[in-house]
């Protein structure tokens, strides 16, 4: 079963990517990767830069907006995520809560939906 | 070891934020409703895929399935974290020269209306963003 683990940031979890926290805050996510290949349940993932960044895209009566910013209006917002693959949902548990945890980071689990076949 | 590294290309991650709507068609009574949704994402991965872009896809079981966990007790909640009227979906991770180019793949993400796609850059990681670094220094070396 995959499981993407989405890790939303605090403003100050943003900051330490740049900051003297750099180091560790790279670090702590790198050996989390390197734990997840080596256990052989890594597939795939993606670090997304800052949230200022985004673009959105809305439909709206059939025509399309563009507005920059992302989506959501939430304190914290997506950082990154990671796509295991293991044999069942109280696994994929365990690997979410071994996600770096800095302050302020909230770890979301969700299942992919099952393709067919 | 190797470093693939093109620097033609960046990958952009479109996020697809579905509404209460949109969720409601994936188990929809009405079977031709259900259909039509489901329909509408292997042609698009398709042309991902035909376009050469596609690094990685997902779609998302239902937002009410999900585990979240808080700092610093790691604490465990049903549900998502983010309160907000779309919910994360499904998203793509595509492989495109620049950012017009990653809104024109967004702008065929076959959403229905009210569904919001973020586009975001991704982290060029930063093994890759000092290979490069050096790359372009050696180049700039040289007389």
């Amino acid at each position: 079963m995959k499981f993407s683990i989405l890790s939303y940031e605090s403003p100050d979890n943003f900051a330490a990517r740049s900051d003297a926290r750099r180091e560790a805050h790279f670090g702590a996510v790198f050996r989390y990767i390197a734990e997840l290949k080596s256990a052989g349940v890594f597939a795939g993932g993606a670090g997304l830069e800052l949230p200022h960044t985004a673009t959105t895209l809305r439909l709206r009566n059939g025509e399309r907006l563009v507005q920059d910013g992302p989506y959501a209006d939430t304190k914290e917002q997506l950082g990154g995520l990671f796509i295991i693959d293991v044999p069942d949902e109280a696994t994929a548990v365990a690997w979410a809560k071994r996600c770096p945890h800095e302050p302020g980071r909230v770890v979301e689990l969700r299942a992919h939906i099952q393709s067919p076949g | 070891m190797t470093l693939e590294l093109n620097e033609d290309t960046m990958n952009y991650t479109l996020l697809i934020y579905e509404n209460a709507e949109a969720f409601a068609l994936r188990g929809h009574p009405d079977v031709e409703k259900r259909r039509a949704y489901w329909a509408a994402w292997p042609p698009y991965a398709q042309a991902l895929r035909e376009a050469g872009v596609f690094v990685a896809g997902a779609g998302l079981e239902p937002p009410d399935t999900a585990t979240t966990f808080r700092d610093p007790h790691r604490r465990v909640q049903d549900g998502p974290y983010a309160d907000t009227k779309e919910q994360l979906g499904g998203f793509f991770v595509i492989d495109v020269p620049d950012l017009d180019a990653a809104l024109e793949w967004a702008a065929r993400v076959p959403v229905a209306a009210g569904s919001v796609v973020e586009i975001r850059p991704n982290l060029v990681p930063p093994k890759a963003e000092a290979a490069a670094s050096t790359a372009r220094e050696t180049l700039e070396a040289r007389p």
